[in-house]
């Protein structure tokens, strides 16, 4: 492993080494001077954080990338084959005989649909709720926000006890009091899903409510006073000023969100375990890698799933980035 | 005023009367305190059992009672933080975190502190590269790579037990993300603060440590919030990390880990499991609301452009 660490790390000097000597000899072209000095400062103070990114960042992707070709059994870590695609091969197999993994990639996808436009819904609401001046909305900006502090074992344990099954389960009894008879919420099919969408667009909000906050602070007064004297009202008001005031901000959580919510792994994980109406992708690559230790195959799912992920996020950039 | 106004421009609408003011007032704060509640309720509810004997948890089960503290014994509330603070260490778990979170957040800012500022306001061939790796590594998800991370840190830090520590904290110190926050927020500092230390014979250094780090205060703090937060919720990497608690010798866990484990000690009640929980999120709470301001300013000025 040292061996194939320096030869990635000589690799990727050369390829620095190459950007730099092309960027000098078009210096001219592009009308830019290059000082020494300066460059050296930067070079060396950019040198900690250079080092610590190739070693712990870096390299590790690299290498989940080349065990996607290799058949890298955990327990066997010193006789890997490179395989080629087979892995791949297999997860297209697999994908079409509609087990667990159609059911992975099935869930993601309800869940992806289900909290993007919640999660991100409910941070502007209540971004906008609490965007004035008083001692009340300070509190409240507090409280929405403290869900997101707590760690997900402690709300995940707490929202397993509300949703428990039987009449005494919290949420079945009060659902009781007007006659509606007791589900087991996160073992039914029909509403586990719907369930983790609910607890996750609860959990994280509130982050994402501040990152609307500061754009809510960026956008000037007075365009807001000008909008009144035009007599605009309250919905004119927000779709002219403050919706094309949120744009970048907007741009920005959503694609935060969305690779979050393809990510979703504990939720499920903590609260109902591996099942197939529950299952995630990125929880059944987990399994695939940890459990039953082929990091080979899973590195394969992790690959596909980048590649898959980065390409949506690709197309979004494109669709919601401001034209010039 | 507003009369003439209404004259002039016939869609202007003159303030509302003050009574219909603070009806509105009462509205808001009563919606505003039903949706606290219901992003308070798990914290209560931790709060409420953390106060209850077991046979009392039992019965409030399924009931509002749960979101109640046990009125009938006040006087043992606090047994449970009791037995928990004294009978099982877990503050000798809170202060390994503390440190581990003290020395992740000071190493953070000074290198990606560091890095951003190169990378808002130097100008050095290969710069392209970089921020090109920069955007790439924040967009594009990058899947599992723990295993791999997992076995280059035990490389690099041979056998010996004690070094596991650097493990936990090396690998927090670089975050691509803080990286491009500080670039972002250093970009919209005026370059006239820079350019009159110059004329005063500052060297860049200076200029970082004397200019530009002062002006940052916002960034800083959320920088810092984002590390403690990090690092005290963490539990996975360390515990494959950090060898687990022998005899006698001080623990190197931090407290997640360390929670992990009370959770599964034989004949633990509910109650104490709650006032553990109740503990560890104490710092993290009185943190946030600490810096909250900065946060919200810490964003706002980064302006956060993909």
């Amino acid at each position: 492993m040292l061996k194939t660490s320096l030869i990635i790390l000589v690799l990727f000097i050369i390829a620095f080494g190459g950007f730099v000597v092309y960027d000098l000899a078009t210096a001219k072209k592009r009308k830019v001077v290059y000082r020494f000095k300066s460059s050296l400062t930067a070079y060396l103070m950019l040198l900690p954080a250079v080092i610590l990114a190739f070693v712990f960042i870096m390299l590790p992707i690299l290498y989940s990338l080349g065990y996607a070709f290799t058949d890298y059994y955990l327990l066997r870590p010193n006789n890997i084959n490179i395989v080629y695609f087979q892995n791949f091969k297999d997860f297209f197999e697999e994908l079409s005989t509609k087990g667990t993994l159609y059911n992975a990639i099935k869930n993601t996808i309800t869940f992806v649909v289900g909290v993007v436009p919640l999660q991100i819904g409910l941070a502007l609401l209540l971004a906008l709720f609490v965007n004035r001046a008083g001692i009340g909305s300070k509190i409240f900006k507090v409280c929405f926000f403290a869900p997101v502090v707590i760690s997900l074992s402690v709300t995940a344990f707490l929202w397993e006890q509300i949703l428990a099954p039987g009449p005494n389960g919290l949420l079945n009894s009060i659902l009781g009091i007007f006659n509606v008879p007791p589900r087991d919420w996160l073992r039914d099919p029909k509403t586990a899903m719907p369930c983790i969408i609910v607890l996750s667009a609860w959990q994280g909000c509130g982050y994402q409510m501040l990152i609307f906050l500061s754009g809510l602070s960026n956008i000037r007064k007075d365009l807001y006073e000008a909008a009144a004297l035009d007599g605009a009202n309250w919905w004119r008001k927000f779709w002219l000023v403050t919706w094309v005031g949120l744009r970048s901000t907007f741009v920005y959580i959503l694609i935060t969100v969305f690779i979050g919510a393809c990510r979703i792994l504990t939720q499920p994980m903590l609260m109902t375990g591996y099942m197939d109406h529950t299952v995630t992708l990125s929880y059944y690559m987990y399994n695939k890698g940890y459990t039953e230790r082929w990091v080979g195959y899973s590195s394969a799912v992790a690959l596909l799933m980048t590649i898959f992920i980065g390409g949506i996020t690709f197309i979004q950039r494109r669709i919601f980035r401001e034209k010039k | 005023m507003d009369k003439r106004l209404a004259k002039e421009l016939p869609n202007f609408r003159p303030n509302k009367t003050p009574v219909k003011k603070t009806v509105k007032e009462v509205i808001y704060h009563i919606v505003g305190v039903i949706l606290s509640l219901i992003f308070l309720f798990p914290i209560v509810y931790m709060l409420a059992t953390s106060t209850k004997s077991e046979t009392a948890y039992a019965e409030s089960v399924g009931t509002l009672k749960m979101f109640l503290p046990d009125f009938a014994n006040m006087s043992t509330a606090f047994a449970n933080y009791k037995s928990v603070l004294l009978d099982y260490d877990i503050w000798k778990y809170a202060l390994n975190s503390f440190i581990y979170a003290a020395i992740v957040i000071v190493l953070n800012v000074l290198i990606n502190g560091l890095a951003g500022y190169v990378m808002a306001k130097l100008r050095f061939p290969g710069k392209g590269l970089l921020s090109f790796l920069i955007i790439f590594l924040i967009v594009v998800p990058v899947e599992t790579s723990i295993i791999p991370l997992y076995s280059i840190v035990k490389i690099m830090l041979g056998l010996k037990q004690q070094m596991s520590v650097v493990g936990v904290i090396l690998p927090a110190a670089i975050s691509i993300f803080n990286v491009f926050l500080f670039t972002q927020f250093f970009q919209n500092i005026p370059k006239e603060y820079e350019e009159a230390a110059r004329i005063d014979g500052a060297n860049t250094l200076d200029i970082f440590t004397k200019v530009i780090m002062p002006l940052s205060k916002p960034i800083i703090a959320t920088v810092a919030v984002f590390c403690f937060i990090g690092v005290w919720n963490d539990y996975l990497w360390p515990s494959m990390i950090l060898p687990s608690a022998d005899d006698g010798t001080w623990p190197l866990l931090p407290i997640q880990t360390a929670l992990i484990t009370i959770k599964s000690i034989e004949g633990i009640t509910t109650g104490e499991i709650m006032a553990s929980l109740v503990i560890t999120s104490i710092p993290i709470f009185v943190i946030y609301v600490a810096a909250q301001k900065y946060i919200v300013q810490g964003f706002g000025t980064a302006g956060l452009k993909m």
